[in-house]
């Protein structure tokens, strides 16, 4: 009987019963088993698996194209802005771009940059050099930024550069002023025609060597000042402007007392502008992120993992042959109606239901052990239940036939006092 | 295109010329050398197109016991293939180990075997081969899934088969072929024969005697090519659980013993399987064809989620009977149902046949009925009590009108109509 073949009728169907329900003699073993067709390939051809798979991913592979192509035509429209302070090409508040803007349309070339050897490409004679935000630069650097035969003008530069350009001025190491408007209190006549200009920086003096040549504006009493006009140490006729603060040349600033004046005269004087705002050296204190502390190797082994990763993925991902699927029958317990009446009763809190259901049910099942038939009356089967428990009457009809239950606590006395007379009914 | 872990191994071994490098483009060089690897060594691996695929499966099997489905591959390539196949079934199939490596040079062919053992009953259909043929490196390879049709029939288990022998020994008594001859009550005359001591008087033949020297008793036999006629309900109430197999399942065991048993008693069994329409029949199979064509009729069988169409049931059964007959339903006593349905229709069926109503009893309903521990529970008892109180109420009403009542457990169902069909038989009530 472990062999399927055995079971088979020569006609075909199984006999379920096995040899008990077959006469002797007729024992069935030919195998009816059915031999399928033999398949070769799924009638598919590599164009039509090809156009198959061009149908389902169509949508998608064209809504992806479209996407891309969409990014790119905006990107391509957008107007390169940038978000570095001071850029000419920064239109937030701390960048510069009304002013470079204005400058342009006042026929000066800005040419921005924040290379330093771009800058030292593009500045020569007949050109002004604007340097903003130095950074700390070093010294052979700065060298090669003022050698360049143009015009130089400094904004917020670092001890090093200023020591670089010139010695007759210097910082004047205060602590940055408030933004209040101060006036130029000199006869320099690009600070003249400003006025007033707000500028948060910690001023300049007059170095030990000053000459008369040296113009110190923007002054408070002990004579330091904001903006400095000089020369280059070393070639006498190239001028150097020095402001000690770039926050009046922001955007936000710049329309603010004199200091749209000021920026626009001290970066007009020539045709050509060139605006460098020096890279920040990398260093290992700020910027680099994480991999700076990582060592060289770390970033191309991690993407050779991913490389793993991904073939992995690909390698477990395929699997041999789709899910074979199934219908399968309702599962619906059989005792889920009677649950449901269960749950009905309690919401409604039916003692009186609940109550009656047990009695009639103790009360049928005693009656039929006693003999009783179904039809004997209520008096009948009390009697009968007091000779078999030698229960005092009143007490075995209070059970069975007394007020319904009003409580759980009714409910559930009643369920237990129940079954302990129905086992001493059995018992009888 | 599939990947093996060698295409894996093969991306890993690049952390070695990475490390000597130390550039990301050293990266994308070695998936470019990965990718490139993969791509020949697939596109030199064997089409599994190429290879044609035979299905050979028993056509019926069952529940319980296993199978064979046999795939019989021919490389119909010119290259070799090497890979895996899979025989795929349906999850109740119970495919064990359906994968099987496949090593095949071209023109060859090889046969592999998948046992299953099937966990339900039914049609069970074979779903795809997978064909998956690697490249001579091992890296990667080609795959395709190829429909290749295949359907075993999972017959009932019919567990109840046990019950068989101790009732064919009751009928047997019955019949008069035991060792030791009892006459049964109300059945058909047989023959005459001599006294002999042990032999109830009553049965003597006193116009017999009369006439000749000896002392005569008449034998009796019962009775034998009466029509048996098991109805199947398939309607919503069979779709029901009790326990983890539907009401279906146990009714199909019941009517298969009392099938084997009515038959071998003489009598001339059929089968309809019916709800709103005719799902199933069997008429005219009879002896050892019998079983197997029950069987095969009830094992696709399932239960659909509708009303029982009683009135078109009985029109059913007075069509196929003209004579007296047995008629045995195989449904549930659902207060409900039958107080709508079978009731208004019983006494058509009564005044022509014997009928028995045959329901699976729920064992979760009597557990239920025991809880006493919290309100929720007592309550759930009452409720269990007013539906065994409604049953039997349903019982009587239904007795009453003459249709005989088995109610049993699942397991006990079908030892319990045999037994009743044995003492109708007894009775000469067939």
């Amino acid at each position: 009987m472990d062999k399927a073949s055995t079971l088979v009728a020569p006609d075909g169907p199984v006999a379920p019963g096995g040899e008990a329900t077959r006469p002797a003699g007729t024992t069935t073993t030919s195998s009816t088993t059915s031999d399928g067709p033999a398949v070769r390939g799924d009638g598919t051809t590599a164009a039509s698996r090809a156009g198959r798979r061009w149908r389902a991913s169509r949508v998608v592979v064209v809504g992806l194209l479209s996407a891309l192509l969409a990014g790119l035509v905006l990107v391509a429209l957008t107007p390169s802005t940038t978000t570095v302070r001071l850029d000419p090409g920064n239109p937030s508040p701390d960048g510069a771009m009304a002013l470079a803007q204005v400058l342009g349309d006042q026929g000066v070339d800005v040419r921005s940059t924040r290379s330093v050897a771009e800058a030292v490409g593009l500045a020569g004679p007949g050109t002004t050099l604007l340097v903003v935000d130095d950074y700390g630069m070093p010294d052979d650097v700065a060298r090669s930024l003022l050698g360049t035969g143009s015009e130089v003008v400094l904004v917020a530069p670092g001890p090093a550069l200023l020591a670089a350009a010139t010695d007759q001025v210097t910082h004047a190491s205060r602590s940055p002023q408030p933004t209040t408007p101060s006036p130029a209190r000199c006869t320099e006549p690009d600070a003249a025609a400003a006025g007033e200009v707000t500028t948060a920086g910690g001023r300049f003096r007059a170095g030990d060597s000053a000459t008369g040549a040296t113009a110190l504006c923007f002054t408070d009493d002990s004579g330091a000042g904001h903006y400095a006009v000089t020369t280059l140490d070393g070639s006498p006729d190239v001028t150097l402007r020095v402001l000690d603060d770039g926050s009046g040349l922001t955007n936000a600033a710049v329309t603010t007392a004199g200091n749209a004046a000021l920026g626009l005269r001290m970066l007009g004087h020539e045709e050509t502008l060139v605006w460098l705002v020096p890279e920040r050296p990398t260093t290992a204190d700020d910027g680099g992120g994480i991999t700076a502390y990582l060592p060289p190797w770390a970033v191309p082994l991690a993407a050779q993992l991913l490389l793993v990763v991904l073939v992995l993925g690909l390698w477990q991902g395929r699997r041999l042959g789709p899910l074979a699927t199934e219908d399968l029958p309702v599962v619906v317990r059989s005792s889920e109606t009677t649950l449901g009446r269960g749950r009905l009763y309690r919401r409604s809190r039916s003692y009186g239901h609940a109550g009656a259901s047990l009695r009639a049910g103790a009360a049928d099942r005693m009656a039929r052990r006693l003999g009783l038939p179904r039809s004997s009356s209520p008096d009948a089967l009390v009697d009968a239940v007091c000779r078999a428990t030698r229960r005092p009457p009143e007490h075995v009809s209070g059970l069975l036939y007394g007020p319904p239950p009003t409580g759980d606590v009714g409910l559930t006395r009643l369920a237990t006092d129940l079954d302990e007379l129905e086992s001493e009914v059995h018992r009888a | 295109m599939v990947l093996t872990w060698r295409a894996v191994a093969l991306a890993a071994l690049g952390v070695v010329p990475v490390l000597l490098t130390r550039t990301v483009a050293t990266v994308l060089l070695w998936a470019v050398v990965v990718a490139l690897v993969a791509a020949v060594d697939a596109a030199l691996a064997a089409s599994p197109r190429d290879v044609s695929v035979q299905r050979t499966v028993p056509r019926a099997v069952r529940l319980t016991e296993h199978a064979r489905s046999t795939l019989v591959l021919r490389n119909g390539s010119r290259r070799r293939f090497s890979g895996v196949v899979r025989d795929a079934w349906q999850p109740s199939a119970g495919a064990q180990g359906d994968r099987h490596p496949l090593d095949l040079p071209p023109g060859e062919q090889r046969r592999t075997v998948t046992v299953l053992v099937p966990t339900r009953r039914g049609d069970r259909r074979a779903d795809r081969v997978t064909l998956r043929a690697l490249g001579p490196l091992g890296v990667a390879g080609r795959q395709a899934s190829i429909p290749v049709p295949g359907t075993l029939r999972v017959l009932p288990e019919f567990a109840s088969r046990r019950h068989l022998p101790s009732r064919l020994a009751r009928l047997r008594e019955l019949d008069g072929q035991a060792a030791v001859q009892i006459r049964g009550e109300g059945t058909e005359f047989d023959s005459l024969r001599e006294y002999v001591i042990g032999d109830d008087v009553r049965s003597i033949d006193w116009r017999a005697s009369a006439r000749g020297q000896e002392m005569v008793v008449r034998t009796w036999r019962p009775e034998r090519d009466r029509r048996v006629l098991v109805v199947l309900d398939t309607a919503r109430t069979s779709a029901a659980r009790i326990g983890d197999q539907p009401r279906l399942d146990a009714s199909i065991e019941a009517g298969l013993l009392l099938g084997a048993l009515a038959s071998k008693a003489g009598d001339r069994v059929e089968m309809v399987a019916y709800d709103r329409e005719l799902r199933a029949r069997v008429a005219g199979a009879a002896g050892p064809r019998l079983l197997p064509a029950l069987a095969d009729a009830m094992a696709p069988l399932e239960a659909s989620l509708v009303e029982t169409d009683w009135p078109g049931l009985v029109a059913l059964v007075r069509e196929r009977l003209s004579q007296r007959s047995l008629v045995v339903i195989l449904s549930t006593l659902e207060p409900a149902a039958i107080e709508t349905g079978l009731l208004p229709v019983v006494e058509q069926l009564t005044a022509h046949h014997t009928v028995v109503l045959a329901s699976v009893a729920d064992p979760a309903v009597a557990a239920l009925r025991e809880g006493r521990s919290t309100a929720a529970e007592v309550f759930d008892a009452a409720a269990a009590e007013r539906t065994e109180l409604e049953r039997a109420a349903a019982t009587m009403v239904l007795g009453r009108r003459g249709v005989d009542v088995v109610s049993a457990l699942p397991d006990e169902l079908a030892p319990r109509l045999a037994d009743t069909y044995l003492s109708l038989k007894a009775a000469g009530r067939l």
